[in-house]
């Protein structure tokens, strides 16, 4: 009798064990292999976020992301993440994507005002209309891929 | 006539040496970095964030930073979603901001390749929570562009941030903040 115990206790134990270590080491979101909870223009995104931005958070942030919009210009300066922005709303902003710097190539292959599809997660809305240095805001899509 | 030629000559050469210099107007990026990392004898602590938006205006030594909370990544998912959720409540308060000044702005000479130091003051802003921050920046210019690096510690506490007793041990007190941007001319 007290065998079976003794063995269900271990077995609990390792799948205790493994469970956490599963938990504790489990991966980041790969925006490749994951579907897209929402599909939008560039344009929606950005107005979304700059007419009411909690409203947004709830339904945007942390989600991936698919936009499509007017390729402004890629943003290189930063070597640790390559980054494009697309046209949002004018001058008044625009979605900033990042990349892995394994992406590098297929971001420079991109062309400036062509229409592009990124899938992203989205992070949220960078700057205020306070901080006036600044200049724009940028919704932000971090580990993106380029659909097309 | 000829000092109204001189003087003509001498108004235009300024001119187009103050237009050329970026001795002053702003300086911006939108891709800086910031890096934070915790040290405790149970286990270290990192993130980092790489669209990090900031300027600085030459003229008056204005400075400005502002940083989603969300884009910070870990090496962990476990630790992102922690930190996002439990801690910082990130949906509910997305930015952190700063804004202070380089106090020794003047110091700073813009036009010249080379590298200056300078006190920056001013308030950190998260949570909705502002607490005031001093730290010494170091600047070096180079072909136009101006790289700045500078590093203070936070206080999790100091910003409403409750850390479980369960995971204290794992957390430090004082979370060391490293900046580091590279600034362009842009007005």
């Amino acid at each position: 009798m007290i065998r079976p115990i003794i063995i269900l206790i271990v077995a609990l134990a390792i799948g205790a064990a493994f469970y956490g270590y599963n938990t504790y080491n489990k991966p980041h979101t790969n925006v490749g292999e994951s579907e897209a909870a929402e599909t939008l223009l560039a344009s929606e995104i950005f107005v979304a976020f700059d007419t009411n931005e909690q409203a947004a958070m709830a339904l945007y942030s942390d989600k991936v992301i698919q936009v499509e919009g007017e390729l402004l210009s890629k943003d290189l300066s930063n070597d640790k993440e390559p980054q494009i922005l697309l046209k949002g709303n004018g001058d008044e902003g625009f979605v900033r994507c990042g990349f892995k710097p394994t992406e590098l190539s297929k971001v420079l292959a991109l062309t400036d005002s062509s229409t592009v599809k990124i899938k992203g997660i989205c992070m949220g809305c960078n700057g205020s209309e306070e901080l006036d240095l600044l200049g724009s805001k940028d919704v932000v899509l971090s580990n993106c891929i380029i659909i097309n | 006539m000829n000092k109204k030629i001189i003087l003509f000559a001498a108004i235009t050469t300024l001119g187009f040496m103050a237009f050329t210099n970026h001795s002053g107007g702003v300086y911006k990026t939108n891709t800086g970095n910031i890096n934070f990392f915790s040290h405790t004898a149970v286990e270290d602590i990192t993130a980092d964030n790489h669209k990090v938006k900031t300027a600085f205006d030459a003229e008056t030594g204005k400075l400005q930073f502002s940083v989603l909370i969300k884009d910070f990544e870990f090496p962990k998912a476990l630790m992102q979603e922690h930190f996002n959720e439990n801690y910082m409540e990130s949906t509910t308060y997305p930015k952190s901001t700063f804004t202070g000044t380089i106090d020794k702005m003047s110091a700073v000479n813009l036009a010249k390749d080379g590298t200056y130091k300078s006190p920056i003051t001013g308030k950190l802003t998260m949570k909705d929570v502002t607490k005031d921050v001093s730290t010494i920046a170091t600047f070096v210019v180079k072909g136009g562009i101006v790289n700045a690096k500078a590093t203070f510690t936070v206080n999790p506490t100091d910003y409403h941030i409750a850390i479980p007793k369960t995971v204290a041990a794992k957390i430090s007190n004082e979370i060391k903040v490293s900046v580091d941007a590279d600034y362009t001319h842009v007005h």
